[in-house]
């Protein structure tokens, strides 16, 4: 008797000091870790803060904290507040942990310091949205002893862990056949979030139709409360009869075990005269045979074959066609004047025809007794 | 022809196998005191062109390579500080010279074109509170290269109305190109020699601003600028749109000493119209804006100039 409660004494004073404050300190700030409940049950909500307080005041620093992703927990940042000045930084992180299963769960950390000067500071503030200046700083990646949650079992066949209420929505419970009759179930409360892969299996007497769950979520420091809605529907060609729904919960916080229900619900389903249908047969033979596929195939070979001959045909008159003459030619043959034609080959190229213009040229000023249609002649010559 | 422009291009000859277009365009830019801008693939002869010129001539020449990080204190020189004895004193920049080729001007950025275009105006260089001449023989051969498009700064019209002569520089006959490998792979080219001084230059100049143009030649010029403006009264109709701008009054000058200077260098003592035709398109290639339109349809400037001197009957 005296044993086992000396062994319940050292335990609790174990628990205690888990529970309680940690408080350790690096060079130039200390840290203090607080856990609102070191004991909870699977996937009960734990509150850590952590508070960060500058102690060198002559750097100044910034902090880069979070969790590490582990498969033994979920956790959500609710919170990262700053206060204090650039060399009395003091940051205050709230999260919200999830443990996944019983046993010892150990919390691990990430924490970088990010250390720098003001005038390093002042200068990255200097820049402007064209001029972006980077703040230079010293990483040191700080290694933080893990905390251990000491996660307590829950009762066999909970489903649901926090407090939770049901609610359900039956629209109609008469339909004719294969007419869905849509209903939906919705989870709503505070604790880990209410998500089921399964909440009605299927069954051989009808068939259910499933949506993706519509969540709600808000994560606080009461932990998490949540909406969630199941949408589904039912079709038979008979009636039929929905099993009742049994989710078994538990409150870690009143420490109870509680049931929530959905009542067996029967469907009234009216058959219907296969011989009233319009359509009564799978896969009918067509009543004609389908050539469209031929008269498609022949105008295609006819486009084909036009399109075919029109390139060629582009070829036989190519070669019917004479060559165009030099556009100059004609200009030239029209001239009628020394003056006209002069004036034609300083507006052309007069360096290319400066033969032909001096010759113009002494003709028109110097009287010389060349004619129009030499110098013509010279020219049609020189363009062929 | 002058003898001395006569030796003149036997001299380049030396140099320079072909672009007779390039050289004659140089040469009457130096004889009207003109710049000149080229436009060409690389590969031109274009800067050993300009090289032989100041040969020829005995005058400086220097070379600047636009880039897009240059500056305007790189071309026109900056006050340095002598920290020996506290005091100032002026570094003139590549500017100071007589002929100066400004390859690829439109790969530097605007401030620096309007820093050599203002100076080719002037003709004078302030730097701080100094004041410096440049020589009487001043010429600027610019080079754009028409090939790429990217990342360059294309010189704006009323920078461009600032150059007398813009040429097109093609490539070389094939007869031309042969002697240019042979030549050049037995590196026998050989040296041109000084044929000019600069007071030689200057009384040739003379000469040009001495030759007669007729009235009636004057009123032509007059006629070719207005088509430009208003293509309408010349019933040149098909051209109204596809003029957003015509030329300034600087062509009209230009056009009118260009034609001088073509018509001594034909070794004439007058203008005839041909020497007018001779320099009208590389005259007013550069003036003149054409509307979306025209370039939409592919129109070129000089088919507009063509059209306007085939159609605007001759004295």
């Amino acid at each position: 008797m005296f044993k086992s409660y000396t062994f319940k004494y050292i335990y609790i004073l174990l628990l205690t000091g888990l529970m309680g404050v940690t408080t350790l300190y690096a060079q130039d700030f200390n840290h203090k870790f607080k856990l609102s409940n070191a004991t909870p049950y699977v996937k009960e909500a734990v509150i850590l803060t952590l508070d960060l307080n500058q102690t060198n005041h002559n750097v100044v620093l910034f902090f880069h904290f979070t969790l590490k992703k582990s498969p033994h927990y979920t956790f959500h940042r609710l919170s990262a507040k700053e206060r204090g000045e650039n060399i009395a930084a003091k940051v205050h992180y709230e999260y919200l942990i999830y443990p996944l299963h019983k046993g010892k769960v150990p919390l691990q950390f990430e924490l970088i310091q990010k250390s720098t000067t003001e005038e390093n500071l002042a200068y990255s503030f200097s820049g402007d949205r064209d001029n972006v200046k980077g703040l230079t700083t010293v990483n040191t990646s700080i290694t933080l002893t893990p905390l251990t949650l000491h996660v307590k079992p829950l009762p066999k066949g909970t489903m649901l862990v926090g407090d939770f209420n049901l609610t359900q929505t039956f629209t109609k419970h008469h339909a004719t056949a294969y007419e869905p009759l849509p209903f939906q179930v919705t989870l709503q409360g505070l604790g880990y979030s209410p998500l089921l892969e399964n909440l009605y299996p299927n069954q051989d007497n009808f068939t259910l139709f499933k949506e993706r769950p519509i969540v709600k979520v808000v994560n606080s420091l009461e932990g998490t409360r949540s909406t969630v809605t199941y949408p589904m529907a039912l079709s038979h060609t008979k009636s039929f009869t929905l099993p009742p729904l049994n989710i078994h919960a538990f409150n870690p916080k009143t420490k109870q075990s509680y049931t929530l229900k959905v009542e067996k619900q029967h469907f009234t389903v009216e058959t219907v005269a296969v011989k009233s249908l319009v359509d009564k047969i799978d896969y009918p033979t067509p009543l004609k045979s389908d050539w469209s596929w031929l008269s498609s195939f022949l105008s295609y070979l006819v486009v084909f074959i036009a399109g075919y001959f029109s390139a060629i045909s582009l070829k036989w008159r190519g070669k019917s066609v004479a060559t165009p003459q030099h556009p100059l030619k004609e200009k030239i043959k029209a001239c009628k004047e020394k003056k006209q034609l002069l004036q034609l080959l300083m507006a052309t190229d007069s360096k290319a025809y400066s033969q032909s213009i001096e010759k113009l040229e002494s003709s028109l000023y110097e009287n010389s007794k060349i004619t129009l249609n030499t110098v013509k002649a010279e020219l049609l010559k020189g363009l062929e | 022809m002058n003898t001395k422009i006569r030796q003149l291009k036997q001299e380049l000859s030396k140099a320079v196998i072909g672009q007779e277009t390039m050289i004659e365009g140089l040469l009457i830019g130096l004889l009207c005191d003109g710049h000149i801008l080229v436009e060409g693939v690389p590969g031109l002869a274009k800067t050993t062109t300009i090289n032989a010129f100041s040969k020829v001539f005995g005058l400086d020449f220097k070379r600047i390579q636009f880039t897009p990080d240059l500056l305007p204190s790189d071309i026109i020189g900056a006050q340095i500080y002598n920290p020996k004895d506290h005091s100032f004193s002026i570094k003139k920049g590549p500017l100071f010279t007589h002929l100066l080729l400004a390859d690829e001007i439109n790969r530097a950025p605007a401030k620096v074109q309007s820093a050599l275009l203002e100076v080719m105006q002037e003709r004078q260089i302030t730097i701080a509170d100094e004041t410096f001449k440049l020589p009487s023989a001043f010429l600027v051969m610019a080079t754009q290269n028409p090939i790429e498009q990217e990342g360059v700064y294309a010189l704006p019209e009323a920078q461009l109305d600032r150059f007398m002569m813009k040429i097109v520089v093609q490539h070389n006959s094939e007869e031309e190109e042969l002697e240019i490998m042979r030549k050049g792979a037995n590196k026998s080219f050989t040296e041109v020699q000084k044929v000019l001084d600069i007071e030689e230059l200057k009384s040739l100049q003379k000469e040009v601003e001495s030759v007669h143009i007729d009235k009636e030649l004057e009123q032509y010029i007059i006629h070719l600028i207005s088509a430009t403006r208003e293509p309408k009264k010349f019933h040149l109709n098909t051209l109204a749109n596809s003029i957003m701008f015509g030329v300034s009054p600087r062509a009209s000058i230009d056009l009118y000493k260009a034609s001088k200077a073509k018509a001594f260098l034909r070794g004439k003592t007058f203008v005839s119209p041909a020497d007018i035709g001779y320099v009208v398109h590389d005259v007013l290639r550069h003036r003149i804006v054409l509307s979306y339109e025209a370039r939409a349809k592919g129109i070129l400037v000089d088919d507009v100039i063509s059209t306007i001197v085939e159609t605007l009957p001759i004295p």
